[in-house]
């Protein structure tokens, strides 16, 4: 009988394998970037992860609101779970738990440096007319990842240099390094996919479909997007060099969005308009039309005074134009025109003025006409302040009248006199009414059918000549900052309705926007709650020098602060800066 | 360079020399309290390990932002050892005022006039504690950095002599 | 006559009488104002006199204040170099090395070979300029007139040299962050040698008209006397320094550039008065022409600057011809160098004294604070005490020889 062998007992099933080790911060995933550690969400990319903890990794193609291209491989860093050794772009790939992530060994320095000089080698010698130059991401990284001289001993590929893409954008091919932001912000953002990559290899450019013009309405924030020269913009073409100008953070003063601009200035006025990042606001957009809306702050400004037709000096105006203004309010034919472009400050002047001193009860809305809307960012109600001056309506308990209301009155002869603070008029046929009113005092800062029909006219200031807050039509509260001193003998209207103010009698003397807010923003803070009106610095607080212009798209200033820290009021944080010493043994 | 004397700088005043670190080029730098910066000097002169016989030279840097606002700097050196020191003094904004070092020093003497003139630091127990560069009428002090690069100073009167050829002496008549 | 008659007619001594009586004097207050041909630059001094002796002394300086530091903080690294110039103006090129040693330090820069050679051999020809300047002033201000005439023929004949090399006599903006700026002409080197030569014979034309010569030893020796202890406490360095006993050279002390590799002397007086400081400042002019000499046998042709597109301005053929170029070009200019944050004191031996620069970089293109060490202050501090008791004679030698030069203490 053979020995029954019984079968063997089955060994036991192995378990699963073991899955990783359970993550140091449960939710969130721990890693090392050049020996530092870093914690963040998991789905971050390592750019945004290195940047959290001062790490900063070069890029061209990578924007955070647009998809990853990984085309330009100038992140490429060195990771430790790399399959061979790869270096992995870090724009594309995430972060996991327990990776060594190495941005300044020998093999990244030296890809750094390749890359830039592939990039470079078709790149035409433009820096004397591009006007990228002071906030090109090509020559800041040159300088920080290559600086090394030229090898190439072959002449350079010749593409067309001056391509006219829209209205609002020319397209220098040679400049092109083909990140396709401008293709992905067109088409993933805009939904409008207006722009492509044509050809192969060195040949390649950014062009529309033939024949078709590039004329988004959205379409100059490719200009911004664009790393380096390619595209640029047809208004600010050849204008003015970046590190001459001056950056202000300003509002956008072209629509009820209120987005948030850098006012860059010169001395002789506004440069241009670029936006700033603000995530509720408009992310990092703003549309053609807005970023034209600086160009009355320049052109036909009235910078001095004038009764009747002749001009006069502002404190003759200023009193005569009291002196009507309360005729007219003795009289009970007086009536107020305020402009919702005038800012909050501007209209709690006026509002104070106009109930205190001229005894008026209501507040006739004028402004400018409704324009176009869209779901992206533009509003029709091209006035950014409207939602601020009926606030200051209920804070002064003034009813809010249309403007139709004030023709009609006028029709009827029981309005006579007219105090307008602001130029903009919201139909024709309101000023076809108004030339029917006997008295206009007129505060205006640009030329137009008002101004010219006024009895008094006085010059205010737009904008950028005074800090000040608008609340767009969300209710959100928002401060712009002072870019540069009223022009000529204009003050903003807060100004000007204080010398009227205090030409009837009141004690109405505010020596800056700060102390007016401080003296009659309390009467609106009900309305506003958690709005800090020195989240910007005033005019007289702002400390050091005046920073540079020309951020670069991830928003940076370069030049004299490029690699400062700074603090929100713009101060220099010095316990931020990697400090250059050794360590005594 | 002068590592050893750091050292001992670093041993003898362990409170008061927050920090001693060797920066780039190999300069010692010693980071001292405000407090104590008569007593590390009075050391520095006269210890014969140290004998930093020569005055130093004081200036004042203004770190707008941080805090403390104001750093005095004082390079040292001794003819005898040859080797160099320098001390970094935290000077805050809200209270600007440090012990003179002219007793040690006599040269330390326009130094810091020279700091009170720019910078508006105040040094206690100096003998003579006038502006050097600017006149006595002049508003602020030039080198901070909130002194505005355009900005106007305000006219001032003549100043009034009773006679013309005396004016203020040099001992003070 | 009889002794008898004599003393007959002279009258007895009597006790003192009202005309023996010592004068009640006065201290005079004079004003040697900031505009005065003595008073080098613009220094006012408020001398309080005996009679001619001086009682007290103070000094008004302030006149030449140019803001120099301000104005630094405002533009970039390379643009500091034309006002480092203007500091010490008789010898500018000092000025500019001490900075760019300063600035090299800070980044970590190593320069080449040529260029250490190219700026000891300017510092050293500068020297003797500013030394040739005292001499000559010091001369002309005792009634030596000819000297300064030999003088001023010696320096200009430098100062040719200087032009052909930097472009300018005064103000030689010729260091460079990295190196200097330009490379010598062809021929310059043998030019050198046979100025150096005229400068000598000039130079042993002085010696011998001044220091055997019984006014000016008269009215310096023994005067302006700064004692060992005190000018160390004053914070003299140089050739005052070294008048009075202390042998402490920078150039010796802590070798700097190529000053380790070539041979010379470094004169130290004992009396610490005006003819010692002068006594130094001839024997000096002797060694820089031995160490030039020196350098100009030693140097190699090479690079002049280093070759590192963040500090040092490319070829003009590279910026022209490819965009690597363009780019550092464009931004080296603009921008300034970008040097590392942080903070360094780097001195060198300038005419007068220890140079010191102390450079604050915020890691940006333009300093966030630039410190001198004038050399010339200390002395200018200890003036008064130098005056004391002496007379007013005496403070023209005196201010001739501790060379204040109203560029670098008043900055």
């Amino acid at each position: 009988m053979a020995e029954e062998t019984k079968p063997a007992a089955a060994p036991p099933k192995p378990g699963p394998p073991p899955g990783p080790p359970p993550p140091r911060n449960p939710g969130l995933v721990t890693f090392t970037i050049d020996g530092r550690e870093a914690v963040v969400k998991p789905g971050t990319n390592l750019i945004e992860a290195a940047a959290s903890v001062g790490v900063s990794i070069p890029y061209y193609c990578y924007q955070k609101r647009l998809s990853i291209a990984a085309n330009c491989r100038m992140c490429l860093v060195e990771m430790s779970n790399a399959p061979g050794g790869k270096l992995m772009p870090a724009c594309q790939m995430t972060a996991a738990e327990g990776v060594a992530v190495r941005t300044d060994s020998p093999k990244v320095k030296e890809q750094q440096r390749a890359t830039l000089e592939f990039l470079l080698v078709n790149h035409p010698v433009d820096c004397p007319i591009c006007d990228q130059s002071g906030e090109c991401k090509l020559q800041d990284y040159y300088m920080q990842y290559n600086a090394t001289a030229s090898r190439l001993d072959i002449p350079k590929v010749k593409l067309e240099k001056r391509v006219k893409l829209g209205p609002l954008v020319v397209l220098d091919q040679e400049r092109c390094i083909l990140c396709t932001r401008c293709v992905r912000f067109m088409s993933e953002i805009r939904k409008n996919p207006q722009l492509g990559v044509d050809n192969r290899g060195n040949h390649s450019v950014i062009t529309t479909a033939p024949g078709e013009p590039l004329d988004d309405r959205y379409s100059g924030n490719v200009v911004d997007l664009c790393p380096v020269g390619a595209l640029t913009s047809t208004d600010f073409r050849f204008r003015g060099r970046v590190w001459f100008l001056s950056s202000a953070r300003s509002l956008c003063t072209g629509c009820a969005r209120g987005c948030n601009v850098f006012l860059d200035y010169m001395r002789d006025g506004v440069y241009r308009y670029r936006p700033r990042e603000n995530d509720l606001v408009n992310q990092e957009w703003m549309c053609d039309e807005g970023r034209l809306s600086y160009k009355p702050f320049n052109d036909g400004r009235i910078l001095a005074a004038r009764i009747g037709k002749s001009g006069a000096p502002r404190a003759q105006a200023v009193a005569e134009a009291s002196r009507l203004l309360r005729a007219h309010a003795g009289q009970g034919t007086l009536a107020l025109l305020a402009s919702p472009v005038a800012s909050l400050e501007d209209l709690l002047a006026t509002a104070l003025v106009a109930r205190d001193g001229l005894k008026l009860s209501e507040i006739h809305v004028g402004g400018r006409p409704d324009g176009w809307q869209d779901g992206f960012l533009r509003r029709a109600d091209q006035n950014p302040n409207r939602a601020g001056l009926e606030m200051v309506a209920r804070a002064f308990g003034l009813a809010v009248k249309p403007a139709a209301d004030l023709a009609a009155a006028i029709g009827s002869g029981k309005v006579k006199g007219v105090w307008a603070v602001g130029e903009d008029l919201p139909d024709p046929a309101l000023a076809a009414a108004l030339a029917g009113a006997g008295m206009r005092v007129v505060q205006a800062s640009n030329e137009g059918a008002l101004a010219s029909a006024a009895t008094v006219l006085l010059p205010a200031s737009p904008a950028p000549e005074s800090d000040g807050t608008f609340v767009n039509f969300e209710g959100r509260a928002q401060r712009f900052e002072l870019a540069y001193w009223p022009r000529g003998e204009s003050l903003p209207h807060w100004g000007l309705s204080a010398e009227v103010g205090r030409a009837l009698g009141l004690t109405a003397r505010w020596s800056s926007a700060r102390q007016l807010f401080e003296d009659l923003g309390r009467r609106v803070a009900d309305q506003l709650p958690g709005y800090e009106w020195s989240s910007l610095p005033s005019v007289d607080r702002r400390k050091g020098l005046i920073p540079l212009a020309a951020g670069t798209v991830d928003g940076r200033l370069p030049g004299q602060r490029e690699r400062m820290p700074l603090d929100q009021s713009g101060n220099v944080q010095w316990s931020r800066l990697p400090s250059s010493r050794e360590e005594t043994p | 360079m002068s590592q050893a004397a750091l050292q001992r700088l670093k041993e003898r005043f362990p409170d008061a020399v927050t920090e001693a670190y060797t920066g780039p080029g190999g300069d010692d730098v010693a980071l001292v309290k405000r407090e104590s910066v008569e007593e590390v000097c009075r050391f520095l002169k006269s210890d014969p390990g140290m004998a930093f016989d020569m005055a130093p030279y004081i200036t004042a840097v203004d770190y707008m932002g941080s805090e403390p606002r104001f750093e005095l700097v004082y390079q040292m050196y001794s003819t005898t050892k040859n080797h160099r020191l320098r001390l970094r003094v935290g000077v805050p904004e809200s209270e600007p005022v440090v012990r003179s070092v002219t007793p040690l020093w006599k040269g330390a003497n326009w130094y810091e006039r020279y700091c009170w003139d720019m910078y508006g630091i105040h040094f206690e127990g100096h003998p003579d504690m006038r502006r050097l560069y600017m006149y006595e009428e002049f508003v602020g002090h030039p080198l901070r950095k909130d002194y505005s690069l355009r900005g106007r100073q305000p006219l001032i009167p003549e100043r009034q002599v009773d006679e013309p050829f005396r004016g203020p002496g040099p001992s003070g008549s | 006559m009889s002794k008898a008659t004599q003393t007959a007619i002279l009258p007895a001594p009597a006790a003192a009488g009202p005309l023996d009586a010592p004068f009640p004097t006065k201290r005079m207050l004079v004003n040697l104002g900031p505009s005065h041909p003595a008073m080098h630059g613009t220094v006012r001094a408020v001398v309080e006199l005996d009679g001619e002796a001086v009682h007290s002394m103070r000094l008004d300086i302030g006149f030449l204040h140019r803001g120099f530091e301000k104005s630094c903080e405002n533009v970039t690294w390379t643009q500091v170099f034309p006002y480092t110039d203007r500091l010490n103006y008789v010898s500018s090129i000092m000025n500019n090395v001490g900075y760019a040693l300063a600035v090299e330090k800070l980044a970590g820069l190593q320069i080449p070979e040529r260029a250490q050679y190219l700026r000891v051999i300017t510092s050293e020809l500068h020297r003797i300029c500013d030394h040739l300047t005292l001499i000559s002033a010091m001369g002309l201000e005792l009634g030596a007139m000819t000297v300064l005439i030999y003088g001023m023929e010696a320096r200009d004949l430098i100062w040719d040299r200087l032009t052909e090399l930097c472009g300018a006599r005064l103000t030689s903006n010729y260091a460079r962050v990295g190196g200097v700026s330009r490379d010598v002409p062809p021929g310059w080197n043998e030019k050198v040698l046979r100025t150096l030569d005229r400068a000598e014979e000039l130079r042993v034309e002085i010696d011998r008209l001044l220091t055997r010569n019984r006014i000016v030893i008269d009215r310096t020796r023994g005067t302006g006397v700064m004692s060992r202890e005190d000018a160390i406490d004053y914070g003299f360095t140089g050739p005052c320094l070294r008048a009075s006993g202390v042998s402490y050279d920078v150039r010796k002390a802590s070798p700097y550039l190529v000053y380790d590799r070539v041979e010379f002397d470094v004169p130290v007086g004992s009396n610490g008065d005006n003819f010692d400081r002068y006594l130094m400042r001839m024997e000096e002019m002797k060694q820089s022409d031995r160490i030039v000499r020196q350098c100009l046998e030693q140097m190699q042709p090479g690079a002049i600057a280093a070759d590192d597109s963040r500090y040092v301005l490319p070829p003009k053929p590279e910026v022209y011809g490819s965009i690597e170029g363009a780019m550092a070009h464009f931004k080296i200019i603009m921008e300034g160098i970008q040097v590392p944050a942080g903070e360094a004191y780097a001195y060198v031996e300038a005419a007068n004294g220890e140079l010191g620069f102390y450079a604050v970089s915020d890691g940006g293109g333009r300093p966030y604070k630039l410190g001198v060490r004038a050399p010339g202050w200390n002395m200018l501090m200890g003036l008064p005490q130098m005056m004391e008791g002496r007379l007013l004679a005496d403070l023209i030698p005196t201010f001739d020889t501790i060379n204040m030069i109203g560029g670098e203490v008043e900055q």
